[in-house]
């Protein structure tokens, strides 16, 4: 969709290199055809809570990566937990928790012998990412905080554009019972008298 | 705590002092209060006032009223301080994808430890760098996505700023608003 006017006006959000503009206007035309602005103000309106939106999107793209991420961690760490016999340390078994959880990604043999360890203990998978969560549970919490500031700023400026639209639509009904009413307005009839006082 | 001789003697020997008196000691007092700029006003250069005259331009329509191009300009300068916020956080992100993080490594107490007991016994060690960048996927979406965990204490700063530009855009179009529906009824 082309670019109104009202929109060359506005500052351009700056995207990631990763982050494609296409993918960000469609989000944004998408608002356009829901919201349908009218003016200016109500264009900026439209086009924060397109960038609110972008950025909750980001966010959440981010806590499923973060929590992906500490698997390996996370599996290592069960591992070792998992795999020491009593009167042994955790780091007698150390080497053998590290080349498993790493193998775990890739190798089918690897994952089946990760699967039969956690059955042993009446565990299974979930536990893994049980662990990846809690040990990424400090920035998972920071993320969460953001995203809700971001949504109370998004229902926000929902709010604004239907407070502001609302306020523009009483002072155009007002206006035209104004015009209906004639206060104001210079009446037909008494134009030529006004205009003959004036002589 | 401290007791109310303590305080009063704080008092005392605060007084003494006259501040920084070397010139590096002077210079860098005259940066206290400045973190990041993002509370300076928005108007720094030419082409950023020339964008906020054209939107303010466009806010106040061909109103003369000095009252509604004065909100016209707080919402156009709340609505550029925003953007300049946006730009920050995306520079951020940037910046830790690129180089890993945004301040040079420092070393951990354990090395330091490490370091000066090798000092003791007369041995010299030099710290291997820490490489942060080594520590960064390099696929797609992984990288960014550290990148972002990296950054987020700094992030959660700038959403402070974020939220307080919308709110003063908030308050300039309210008053806006009830500018011109007086204008239209006084």
């Amino acid at each position: 969709m082309p670019r109104t006017n009202e929109l060359t006006l506005l500052p351009k959000l700056p995207l990631l290199i990763t982050e494609s503009a296409d993918e960000f206007d469609a989000l944004r035309d998408a608002f356009e055809q829901e919201i349908k602005p009218r003016g200016i103000i109500e264009q900026i309106y439209v086009h924060d809570i397109s960038a609110i939106v972008w950025e909750i999107l980001r966010l959440r793209r981010c806590k499923v990566v973060i929590i992906n991420l500490a698997l390996r961690s996370a599996l290592q760490s069960l591992l070792k937990q998992l795999l020491r016999q009593s009167g042994q340390y955790e780091y007698e078994v150390e080497d053998e928790a590290q080349t498993l959880a790493q193998s775990w990604f890739t190798v089918q043999e690897a994952k089946k012998q990760v699967s039969e360890i956690l059955s042993r203990f009446d565990l299974d998978e979930s536990a893994i990412e049980a662990e990846a969560i809690r040990r990424s549970s400090a920035d998972l919490e920071l993320l969460d905080r953001m995203l809700a500031s971001l949504e109370t700023r998004r229902n926000k400026a929902l709010g604004c554009v239907a407070e502001y639209r609302a306020s523009l639509a009483h002072q155009l009904r007002e206006s035209a019972d104004r015009i209906i009413d004639g206060k104001g307005v210079l009446r037909l009839e008494d134009a030529p008298s006004e205009r003959s006082t004036a002589a | 705590m401290a007791s109310e001789r303590q305080i009063a003697a704080n008092r005392r020997n605060a007084r003494k002092s006259i501040g920084p008196r070397c010139g590096a000691g002077k210079k860098r007092a005259s940066r206290n209060a400045y973190r990041h700029g993002l509370t300076l006003s928005v108007i720094s250069t030419t082409a950023v006032a020339k964008q906020l005259d054209k939107l303010v331009r466009k806010i106040a329509g061909d109103s003369k009223d000095a009252m509604v191009l004065e909100r016209a300009r707080a919402i156009a300068q709340a609505e550029l301080d925003l953007a300049r916020v946006r730009r920050a956080k995306v520079a951020l992100i940037e910046r830790a994808s690129a180089f890993g993080e945004l301040n040079p490594p420092q070393l951990t107490v354990t090395q330091m430890i490490r370091l000066l007991n090798a000092f003791d016994r007369g041995r010299l060690i030099v710290p291997k760098p820490i490489d942060a960048l080594a520590t960064m996927p390099s696929q797609e979406p992984d990288r960014s996505a550290e990148a972002v965990r990296r950054v987020l204490p700094e992030l959660r700063k700038l959403d402070r700023y974020d939220r307080r530009a919308a709110a003063q855009r908030e308050r300039a179009v309210l008053e806006f608003s009830d500018r011109m529906k007086y204008m239209d009824n006084p």
